[in-house]
Order: C-alpha cells, then sequence, then structure tokens
C-alpha cells in the first residue's frame, strides 16, 4: 500500500490536474502528517517551531499554519559568518533547515562563498540562492532525490496543458546567466535535459552566476553604513554597475541577432519576462511579427516585471508576440518544486503536490472555504521536498476560487489572474525610529 | 459568488477632526482605509485655508512672548485637568488605532501638560535664541566696526510634517510653534491622527480668537499625495517643512526643497546603549544595570527612534550571560512607557531570533515571541533591526572598540557608568551620534539643548537683521 504523501507525488509523471479533488485533499491531509512525523525529528528548525506551537500532529490544514516559513528563514545566517569565512558555521547553519546530517562535508579548502556553494554540491547538496533586497543571498537547499523529480516536472508539464514533446529537439537561448546556483538558471538547465538539442545551447552571459559577486553589493552597502567607503570606491561601484548593464544589453543585441537568423527552427527560449520585453523590441526591429516563431518553439519565462521600467502591457506584447507557440505560463515562486500552471480558461492550477493554504493579511488564520472567492495571503506545503521542509508563507495576495470545478472544467480549486503582493507602502505611519538604511542611496540602494 | 473583504473595509470608518486656523472642523466628507489599521474619515481640504497669505503679518506677530507663555501655561493647566473632555475623546479615538497600548497612552496623555510648564518655555527659549528679546523685537549687536546691526528672530512660516509614533511629538511641534510666533500647518500621520488637534482645541478654550490659537492648522491627507503637496509645499506660502522622521517621508517632501523652501529633517534614528565592565564589579547590582538598560529599550514598546536596540558590553561570555537574563526578566515589566507583555515579535524577526537559538554557544536567546520580549546574546551585531522589544546584547572588547557600530543614523547612546561618557563622546559624536546619556536616563532629556545635532527653535526661526 502506497503512502498518502507517494500516490501524491507520483503524480508528477501525470495526471496530475485531473483528479477528484476531495480525494487530493484527503491524501494531502494525511500526507502532510507523514511528512511532519518524519521530518521533525530531524530537522532542527522545524522541531522548535512544532514544540513552540505545541503542533504534534497534523490533523487539519490548520496545524500547518504555525509551522510555515518565509523566504527570511533561508538567509537566516550571521553575515559575519561569510565575512570572516567561518564556513562550517554557515554549515551548521544550513544544518538546522536540513534532515540529513551535512556537517561531515569538509569544507576546510573553502575560500568563498562561491566555493561553499560548490563544496555542498559536490557533496550532493545543491543550493538555490537568491539575493533580496538587502543584497543578502538567502539559500534553499535541494537534495539530488528532490532534484530529479523536479525535472520529471519539468519533463511532464512544461507548457501544460498543451505540452510540447520531450524530444531534444530545439536549439536553447537563455536570457540570463547559462550556470549558476540558482533555481531559475538550474530550471534551464532542466528544460535542457527535456527539450533542447544536445549542445546546442546559447546563454546571454557564459560567465557564472557568483554569490562573492552578489554579495559585493551587501558588502558596499555595508561599507556605505559604516562610513568606511570612500567616495571614488561608490563612484568605482556605481561606474561598474553601469558597465554592466550596458555589456548585457549588447550582449542581448547579440543574441537577439542569432535567434533572428535560427528563427525558423524550433527554439527553446527562456529568461526573466523583461528580458523577453528587451528581445522582443529587438525582433521586431528587425521586421518579425507576431506569431511567427516555428510553432515547435517553447517559451518559459518566471517572475514578475515589477519596477521594471516597461509599459503596462509588457507582457500581453510578449505574449501576443508568443502566439502559435508552446508557451509556459506560470503561478510560481523559486522555492516551490513546480510553479502552478494555467489552463485554458486563464487560471493557475494547483499541483496534487502542493498544499495551498491561503491566510489572512497577517498569516495567521486560514481561510480556505468549501466554496467561492477568497482573498488572502498564499502560503504552501510543498509535499515533493525531503531534503528540506517545504512550509512557506509568502507575501502574495491571491484570489482563490473554491468551487468544485474551474470554468475550464477540471476539478479543485484555482488561483484568479491578478496576482498582487501585500506591501505596507501607503501607511502613512510617521515615525521617528529607522535604521541607517534610510541613509543610503546610489546604485547600492536596497 | 462573491469576494470575501478584508475585515478593516467593513467597519464604520472614524471620524477625524481637523483644526483650520483657530475653528474645528467635523464635517467628515474623505475616507481612507489603511491597509494596516482602522479606517478613518476626514473633512473636505481646502487648500486655500491651509495657507497664510504672505501680504498679511503673521497673527501673533505683535503678541509678547511673555502673553504666548501665559496662553501655553494655561493651556497645560486644561491639558492636566482636561475638563472639556478633548484629550479623553482624543484618546478613545487614538486607543483604536494606535499601536501603543492603553496604559502607555494614558501615560503620555496624563503628562503632556509638562511640556507647556513656564520655566521649560523660558529655559529653551533662554538657551536657544538668548533670550524672548530676540523673538519680541530687533536685538541691536554692535559690529566691529562700531556701527549697530538689528537682529530679529522672526516669525516663521512652516508646514510641520508630524511623526505619530508617539504623542508628545504633536506637543512639541505646538509649542514650538507657539513660541516663534509664526503660522504652522501640522501634517498629521495616520498613527497619530488625534493628539494635535486635542491640544489645539484645549488652547482655543483658553484663549478663545487669541492670535496664536489662528496660527495653528491641522489636516490629515496621504503622505506624498502629489495633488495637495505640490501646491501647497511652495516658498509662497511657507519657509520651511519640518519632516519627524520616516525615510518615506523625508525623501517625498525631498522632491519640493528648493530656493525659498528649505527642508528641516528630526531624521529616522536608532539608538544604542553601552555596559563597561564595571557592572560586574562586587559592589554593584547587576540587576540594577540591567533594569537601567531595560529602560532605555522598552520606552514605548521600543517604537521611538530613543529606543536602544543593541547593547554592547564589556564581558565575558558567562558575565553576559548573567547580564542578560537578568536584562531579559527587566523587559517583562510594566513601566511609565512600557508594558510587561509588549507587542508579539514580528515574524520576520522571530523566524532569525529561531535559527539563532539553535546556534549555540555563539549565540543565545532568552525570552519569548508572545510580548516579554527577547533578549539575544552575541559576539557580533545581529543582521536584521531589533524591534518591538528585541534586544541584541553583544559583547565587546572595549566600549572604544564598539565605536564603530555607531553611524549617522545613531542618535542615543546609554553609557554604564556614567563616568565612561567623557571617554566616548569624542569618538561617538566624530561617528555620527548626537546625544550621549547615562544608561536609564534616556527620558531625561530637555528642550532647549541640541535636538539631532542642531538647536530647533533656532532653526526654526527666520533670522533677519537690519544693519547701520
Amino acid at each position: 500500500m502506497k503512502t498518502a504523501r507517494t500516490q501524491l507525488t507520483d503524480l508528477i509523471h501525470g495526471g496530475a490536474y485531473d483528479q477528484p479533488y476531495a480525494h487530493v485533499l484527503e491524501l494531502q491531509r494525511a500526507a502532510a502528517d507523514e511528512l511532519f512525523q518524519l521530518q521533525r525529528p530531524r530537522i532542527g528548525i522545524l522541531d522548535q517551531r512544532a514544540r513552540d506551537a505545541g503542533i504534534e500532529r497534523i490533523g487539519s490544514l490548520r496545524d500547518i499554519v504555525p509551522l510555515l516559513f518565509s523566504h527570511t528563514t533561508y538567509k537566516s545566517y550571521p553575515q559575519s559568518f561569510v565575512d570572516k569565512g567561518q564556513w562550517d558555521k554557515m554549515l551548521r547553519w544550513l544544518g538546522t533547515l536540513m534532515p540529513i546530517p551535512i556537517d561531515h562535508i569538509d569544507v576546510s579548502s573553502v575560500r568563498n562563498v562561491d566555493d561553499w556553494v560548490n563544496c555542498l554540491r559536490d557533496a550532493g547538496v545543491r543550493l538555490y540562492a537568491s539575493s533580496g533586497t538587502s543584497g543578502r543571498c538567502s539559500f534553499v537547499p535541494v537534495t539530488a532525490s528532490d532534484r530529479d523529480k523536479m525535472q520529471q516536472i519539468v519533463a511532464s508539464y512544461t507548457a501544460w496543458p498543451n505540452t510540447p514533446k520531450a524530444d531534444r529537439s530545439r536549439r536553447l537561448y537563455q536570457l540570463g546567466a547559462g550556470a549558476g546556483p540558482a533555481r531559475q538558471i538550474d530550471n534551464v538547465q532542466m528544460l535542457a535535459a527535456s527539450f533542447a538539442k544536445p549542445g546546442d545551447l546559447h546563454y546571454l552571459s557564459d560567465e557564472p552566476l557568483s554569490i562573492a559577486f552578489v554579495n559585493r553589493h551587501a558588502a558596499m552597502r555595508r561599507a556605505i553604513a559604516e562610513g568606511t567607503a570612500t567616495p571614488d570606491s561608490i563612484a568605482a561601484y556605481e561606474r561598474e554597475s553601469a558597465d554592466r548593464a550596458e555589456r548585457m544589453q549588447r550582449a542581448l543585441d547579440a543574441i537577439a541577432e542569432d535567434i533572428y537568423q535560427h528563427r525558423a527552427e524550433p527554439l527553446l527560449l527562456t529568461g526573466p519576462p523583461v528580458q523577453h520585453w528587451y528581445l522582443l523590441q529587438r525582433l521586431r526591429a528587425k521586421g518579425m511579427k507576431d506569431g511567427t516563431l516555428n510553432p515547435n518553439t517553447v517559451v518559459s519565462t518566471g517572475g514578475g516585471l515589477k519596477g521594471a521600467a516597461v509599459p503596462d502591457d509588457a507582457t500581453d506584447q510578449v505574449m501576443r508576440f508568443y502566439t502559435g507557440v508552446y508557451s509556459h505560463l506560470g503561478y510560481g515562486m523559486s522555492e516551490l518544486s513546480s510553479p502552478f500552471p494555467r489552463c485554458e480558461a486563464g487560471r493557475y492550477h494547483c499541483p496534487p503536490w502542493i498544499v495551498i493554504l491561503l491566510l489572512d493579511r497577517n498569516g495567521e488564520t486560514l481561510l480556505n472555504a468549501a466554496s467561492g472567492i477568497v482573498e488572502g495571503r498564499a502560503a504552501f506545503l510543498d509535499l515533493l521536498y525531503e531534503g528540506r521542509w517545504g512550509g512557506l508563507i509568502s507575501g502574495d495576495k491571491l484570489r482563490i476560487d473554491f468551487s468544485a470545478r474551474c470554468e475550464c472544467g477540471r476539478p479543485g480549486p484555482s488561483i484568479l489572474d491578478g496576482i498582487t503582493r501585500y506591501t505596507d507602502v501607503g501607511d502613512d505611519k510617521i515615525t521617528c525610529a529607522d535604521t541607517i538604511d534610510a541613509y543610503i542611496r546610489g546604485a547600492v540602494e536596497a | 459568488m462573491s469576494a470575501q473583504l478584508d475585515p478593516s473595509t467593513l467597519q464604520t470608518p472614524i471620524a477625524v477632526p481637523h483644526f483650520i486656523q483657530g475653528q474645528l472642523l467635523t464635517q467628515t466628507s474623505t475616507t481612507y482605509r489603511p491597509a494596516h489599521g482602522v479606517p478613518f474619515s476626514t473633512p473636505a481640504l481646502d487648500l486655500g485655508k491651509l495657507v497664510w497669505s504672505r501680504q498679511q503679518p503673521c497673527p501673533a506677530l505683535h503678541t509678547p512672548l511673555n502673553e504666548i507663555y501665559d496662553v501655553l501655561v494655561a493651556t497645560g493647566d486644561l491639558l492636566k485637568r482636561d475638563s472639556h473632555g478633548y484629550l479623553a475623546q482624543a484618546l478613545d479615538s487614538m486607543a483604536l488605532a494606535s499601536p501603543l497600548p492603553r496604559p502607555i497612552l494614558d501615560f503620555c496623555y496624563g503628562n503632556l501638560w509638562r511640556m507647556f510648564e513656564r520655566t521649560k518655555l523660558e529655559f529653551q527659549v533662554d538657551k536657544e535664541v538668548g533670550g524672548a528679546d530676540v523673538i519680541d523685537g530687533w536685538r541691536e549687536i554692535m559690529r566691529p566696526d562700531g556701527r549697530a546691526a538689528y537682529v530679529r528672530a522672526f516669525a516663521p512660516r512652516l508646514i510641520h510634517v508630524v511623526a505619530g509614533n508617539t504623542p508628545e511629538v504633536a506637543a512639541m511641534s505646538i509649542v514650538m510653534g507657539a513660541l516663534s510666533k509664526g503660522v504652522h500647518l501640522l501634517k498629521l500621520p495616520s498613527n497619530d491622527l488625534y493628539t494635535a488637534t486635542a491640544i489645539l482645541r484645549t488652547m482655543a478654550a483658553v484663549a478663545p480668537g487669541h492670535p496664536v490659537v489662528q496660527s495653528f492648522s491641522t489636516a490629515y491627507w496621504r503622505g506624498g499625495d502629489e495633488k495637495i503637496e505640490s501646491a501647497l509645499f511652495r516658498p509662497q506660502y511657507f519657509d520651511k517643512v519640518v519632516a519627524w522622521g520616516g525615510e518615506a517621508t523625508i525623501r517625498s517632501v525631498g522632491r519640493y526643497i528648493g530656493p525659498g523652501l528649505e527642508l528641516v529633517g528630526f531624521d529616522p534614528k536608532t539608538s544604542i546603549s553601552m555596559v563597561g565592565r564595571e557592572a560586574f564589579a562586587q559592589q554593584v547590582d547587576l540587576h540594577e544595570v540591567a533594569a537601567a538598560a531595560a529602560h532605555d529599550v522598552t520606552l514605548y514598546n521600543q517604537s521611538a527612534c530613543v529606543c536602544s536596540r543593541f547593547i554592547f558590553i564589556e564581558a565575558d561570555d558567562a558575565q553576559a550571560d548573567r547580564f542578560c537574563a537578568e536584562l531579559a526578566r527587566e523587559l517583562n515589566v510594566d513601566r511609565d512607557i512600557a508594558t510587561a507583555i509588549g507587542p508579539k515579535t514580528p515574524a520576520d524577526l522571530r523566524e532569525q531570533i529561531d535559527v539563532l537559538k539553535l546556534m549555540t554557544p555563539d549565540y543565545r536567546v532568552w525570552g519569548g515571541y508572545d510580548g516579554q520580549g527577547v533578549v539575544i546574546r552575541s559576539h557580533e551585531p545581529v543582521d536584521f533591526h531589533p524591534d518591538g522589544k528585541v534586544i541584541n546584547v553583544v559583547i565587546t572588547p572595549s566600549l572604544a572598540a564598539a565605536v564603530c557600530h555607531a553611524n549617522v543614523a545613531t542618535q542615543t547612546v546609554g553609557v554604564y557608568p556614567s563616568s565612561r561618557k567623557k571617554e566616548l563622546r569624542d569618538a561617538l559624536a566624530g561617528a555620527g551620534v548626537q546625544r550621549i546619556v547615562e544608561l536609564g536616563a534616556t527620558m531625561r532629556g530637555c528642550r532647549g539643548l541640541p535636538h539631532d545635532g542642531f538647536y530647533p527653535l533656532h532653526r526654526l526661526m527666520r533670522w533677519v537683521k537690519e544693519e547701520d
């Protein structure tokens, strides 16, 4: 007899979005407790939270709410560990978030943070890093077996419901770095493994994404805050940032020309949305019209256009350009094992191995309903992960239709388009208390 | 099928009156629904009524300062008795919307009158501008060439962007505004929509129609609203914008600063403490040192610029841990302007502290997340901003070595023992600090001394001269 969790995670091979919801929900409740009982004794941070909240078992979805972690947990290491090269302490920190012992990993030859990341990867623990607003990186661990399952999800559900053949026939263009410890970049590798012609991979930048480089940004901020940065070094840093942006634009010119030359072939285009927008400008300038790419082309993008200097309808324009190809339009976040793909009715569907929890603004009360549309803060328990606890609370404001069926006809709740974020901007509370962050400006601004 | 609404959209808005050049406006027409907090409604804004024409002298220009002292002292007396109930009414509204618990608001409101005492008013005028004569008239000064000059601290036209995290800011703005004889538009913050108006109503009750009363207006609009601020923030109407903190506020106000319109920034700040090894001497009661430190940490439940967030301590781990244990107990005590149970620890801090708990012996944590307060002991300052009764005790080899953690955003440094202040003050001031006090004495400040690096009343005035 398969466990509830296995029954759900087996759906990574197919059929995920056609399961009767009542059954899925029942399996999710059981699987959540299976996973909790498995992981609690093994993950220090989860055990501590469970003890504080007095949670011994997950009997209902409500019991998961106190066991959610935000992005913050994955960047909660003291920066001084990195600055002072205390890699053994960084290992200890990461160990509090993981169920498998990692303290045996030899970090004695690690010289910088990139070495540390590589050292862990060689030992079977992949880290996805992402830089937050402060320039400080989060590190989300993914084990080899978790990654294998994520690879399967990419193969099964890319561009769902209209999925392309995983026949490795396409010329891949990544509108960003081709290597580095980031979820988006690893996703490119996973897409490549299923859909791209081996060896036919083209990256905007061949330089791997470097955490040490991202950390320089944070270090510069600190130096400014402490008053130790000289005006020359600040000016040099700002110039370097501008030069890098300029180099990226030139690289984009080159990659756009290459895409244009190969436009009749099946392509695989990946990258952040804003890069797709810049690419679109260049291809249009060369005379390309909407919907003229090879129909076997796959387009994958992720993330939002927040803060980018682009027109309001940039996403629509980009999607019109990609008419007639396989385009992957998901709602998701880098911490989750799978995006929530978009159906014909324009709604996002929740994979059965991810429990969706809609909470109030404060993230304390579960609002999941039996029917109707409810608005709230998105939280999840990703049942797929075994290398860390998959309980995640986000800052996203969602509207979920808890009706038995989506307008597309498939069972289960669906997320409506128009996802925004909870922010405190505009509250107009004025206070005399603030930090040095308010005194820092320029290229290093948060 | 209909969307469930956020509970805040269902509540009846609280009415926020405006006070316009001596007149109270209570008829509300505009409703605001803050993302966090209670919805409120305000009177419609008549922009023309929010400015005073430069064609007319400021109403109080010719009122002797002595008479203004009398009005302020009488206002203080009535604030103390509150026989009209204006303060009580404001307090009830505040209690619904303020993040501060009722006992703290009660204490603050109960003591507002103290800011209106004559000795304090006179001290401020004497110390900041050298006496009432230079506000009342033209002070003669003999120049090196033997010719005379006449200097006056002239009535300024000011917009005050008032901070709302403590009610005292509204009172201080009104007291200094009255002493300046100028005209004053107080832009209310959403976290204190009531105190300024209640004080002005009280002043209007003791001196109906008085020129000083006509010199004040209070109004709310959403901070940063270009339609309003672009019309008002002009040198044709105002000399200076006095902004009390908040990065967003100061950045927003900055857009309008140009020739003729100056920014007086009471910049957003943070504060720290320093505890010397003397705290562990045999004859010293460590508990008392911890209590003094806790006083400085917990003011307004750690929501003000003056509240300490980091304590740098000369100690070994065992000594520091003893201090931390005492401190944690002292965070959980009711004080005049702190409650034993304060706000819950913010979720993002809690997540970071949870991890530190697992990082012993590098870190140790005392206290709890339900408002009792949290103490974190470490050898490096934590990377987050301690808030909501969270304090980081950082072991340092010497207090001098900890000066590097002070910077231009550091307001107050509380030092134990007091005798160590002198060895640190030059270095601290050099790093950007503007106030050095004995540990536990952060609330013993008074007007008439520098604040945020300048003399506030002196800086609010327009300094003009006539030369022979």
